[in-house]
């Protein structure tokens, strides 16, 4: 799936994107299939309104965005829940679990959507990322990392072409940072997926075929 | 881990915050309208039918009335002035809620009865006729042709009733039955002078519609033909088939004609009136009981989901369609609506049966289940809840971001 940004000018960020050089706003960008992008954003650049203008939760851009032949500013609700559900991924900067779900509950809510991971390889992963004796507890009472690592778990348990990124790793420490980036590696590779990921500095946790400063 | 359903986890997210107080409250509005809009419904509808005469219940004399000319102390005096021209009667065919008239045609020459069997009891008579479409019975034998000795009459109730409790009671005679009055024979002599002719006459059976004696109308056109051959057979009254007897132009129609007829049977014009404001004033508190419920089951609905803002949001941010979420509500919600429903059926159908039983013992036929009207009530009521609701539940969740 190809990823496609013309000219997006937020609204918003209108004057303010004019004082300094963006390489993503208003530009015209093709993202190619299983690419792997990384976006620096300085505090303020609009990082999170780019991840929601292109997961399609804000439509107050100018531009167009297409992820292939899915036009972002025509797509219906049902186009975007199928687009969501099979074909791009999210982890949120806000990680965005259901509080009153526990953690196992918030992993099938999401896998039972498309029943394309089996609860197997869900459970392995929730292991990997150190989480699994959390499953009965409820979201609402884990701690800020923990949700993290819950919250790339459940972007992973369903079919992506692509998976966007904001901040996924911003309340993890070096080790289990180092876990997760290798789990969305094995994860994504294995999807031939491509990555997009959104952060306040540079950085080199995957191997990126490009980078932009917002 | 085990697996999860589904269903069971955004039920949980979305039907958490569910008010079974205010589920409750909202049923029973809605179960209480219905009823009401179901009830008002059948009181309508009974009542047609005992009108309208359908079911057996033409005894009631709502179907058909027999009218005749007032006698006033002008036409007392003139001959032939209580008789119906065909103008008039061309007119009363025209007259509103009128389907049918039929002719009373009486005899024309002289009728006289006796019976044997009572050693000299005599009488001179009267016999009438009717087509045989007005009759409300027409027993076993009910014809003669020309050569036949034997005549079937059929007698008013009223006439049996008269003798039964008046004649009979006051002159010390026996009171009869119907069937001892068909085992008795009559002798019949119909004819003037010289020329007569002799019959058998036998009661084969008893009207509560026509307050006359009846014989099969070829026999009266048979003596009129015979014996009185020049006079014009105008008759004297009539009797009309009416769809509502109750209809207030009908009623006006007969007044300002001066034509009589038995007043009970317009009494139901009065019962009519009291019967329509009783059942279009429940009929109208139904609507309002059902359009309070309906709403108050929208707003429970409306409320379920605005408390659930947040997990709905999230729910379409995870990929969820909003066309599965609505009709995941739907599933819901639809089966209490159906049951609701079916609740109020159950009680219009008892209700029916209810009243059914006591028709029977007031001697009126009414079905033992609610007619169409009642289910097409139901049917549209259903409809629009449906309808609404739906509305009400994809218009909520595509509110949603």
């Amino acid at each position: 799936m190809r990823l496609s940004l013309e000219h997006i000018v937020p609204i918003p960020l209108k004057d303010k994107i004019n004082e300094y050089n963006s390489r993503v706003w208003n530009q015209q960008l093709t993202f190619n299939s299983g690419e792997r992008v990384f976006i620096q954003a300085p505090s303020g650049t609009g990082k999170t309104t780019l991840i929601h203008f292109l997961y399609g939760l804000r439509k107050d851009y100018e531009g167009k965005i297409h992820w292939s032949a899915f036009k972002m500013h025509e797509i219906n609700r049902e186009q975007l829940s199928q687009l969501r559900a099979s074909s791009v991924s999210v982890i949120f900067q806000d990680m965005r679990l259901f509080p009153e779900l526990t953690t196992w509950e918030n992993i099938e809510v999401k896998r039972r959507l498309t029943n394309t991971v089996s609860e197997y390889d869900a459970e392995k992963w929730l292991d990997k990322l150190g989480v699994k004796h959390k499953a009965d507890s409820p979201a609402s009472k884990l701690s800020y990392g923990e949700q993290q690592r819950v919250a790339i778990v459940r972007a992973l348990v369903q079919p992506f072409e692509w998976l966007i990124m904001d901040e996924p790793f911003s309340h993890l420490d070096y080790a289990n940072r180092q876990r997760a980036i290798a789990l969305i590696d094995e994860v994504a590779t294995m999807n031939r997926a491509g990555l997009l990921l959104a952060d306040l500095d540079d950085n080199d946790y995957f191997t990126y075929s490009r980078k932009l400063l917002l | 881990m085990k697996p999860l359903k589904q269903s069971r986890l955004v039920q949980k997210l979305l039907l958490r915050h569910r008010s079974n107080n205010r589920l409750w409250a909202s049923l029973i509005a809605l179960f209480a309208g219905t009823t009401l809009l179901l009830i008002a419904v059948m009181i309508w509808w009974n009542f047609s039918l005992i009108l309208s005469g359908t079911h057996d219940n033409d005894s009631l004399g709502s179907t058909f009335l027999t009218i005749g000319k007032q006698v006033t102390d002008q036409s007392m005096g003139k001959k032939g002035a209580s008789l119906f021209t065909p103008k008039e009667i061309s007119t009363i065919e025209n007259a509103p809620q009128v389907q049918d008239v039929g002719m009373l045609v009486s005899n024309r020459f002289p009728v006289y009865a006796s019976l044997s069997v009572a050693n000299g009891f005599s009488t001179d008579m009267f016999l009438e006729a009717v087509p045989d479409r007005f009759m409300d019975k027409q027993p076993n034998g009910w014809s003669w042709q020309e050569g036949n000795t034997q005549v079937p009459i059929i007698l008013s109730s009223d006439f049996l009733n008269l003798y039964n409790y008046g004649f009979a009671l006051s002159q010390n005679l026996p009171q009869l039955s119907q069937t001892t009055i068909q085992a008795l024979a009559f002798d019949i002599t119909i004819g003037r002078g010289l020329y007569t002719e002799q019959y058998t006459g036998r009661v084969v059976g008893f009207s509560d519609r026509i307050s006359s004696v009846l014989v099969p109308q070829s026999f009266i056109e048979h003596g009129n033909k015979t014996f009185a051959p020049n006079v014009p057979v105008a008759p004297s009254r009539l009797i009309l088939q009416v769809k509502d007897p109750s209809d207030k132009r009908f009623a006006e129609f007969l007044q300002m004609n001066n034509y009589t007829t038995n007043t009970e049977q317009l009494r139901w014009n009065k019962m009519r009136g009291v019967v329509d404001a009783v059942a279009s004033g429940t009929g109208v508190l139904a609507l309002l009981l059902m359009g309070i419920g309906t709403l108050v089951f929208i707003l429970f609905i409306e409320l379920t989901i605005a408390k659930a803002e947040a997990s709905l949001s999230l729910l379409l941010q995870m990929g969820y369609s909003p066309r599965y979420l609505a009709m995941f509500m739907m599933r819901r919600f639809v089966p209490l609506i159906v049951i609701t429903l079916l609740a109020s059926t159950i009680v219009a159908v008892i209700l029916q049966e209810v009243i059914a039983a006591k028709g029977t013992a007031l001697n009126v036929t009414l079905p033992h289940l609610p007619g169409w009207p009642v289910w097409a009530a139901l049917a549209v009521s259903a409809g629009a809840l449906l309808a609404f609701v739906s509305r009400a539940i994809f218009k909520a969740i595509n509110q949603e971001q």
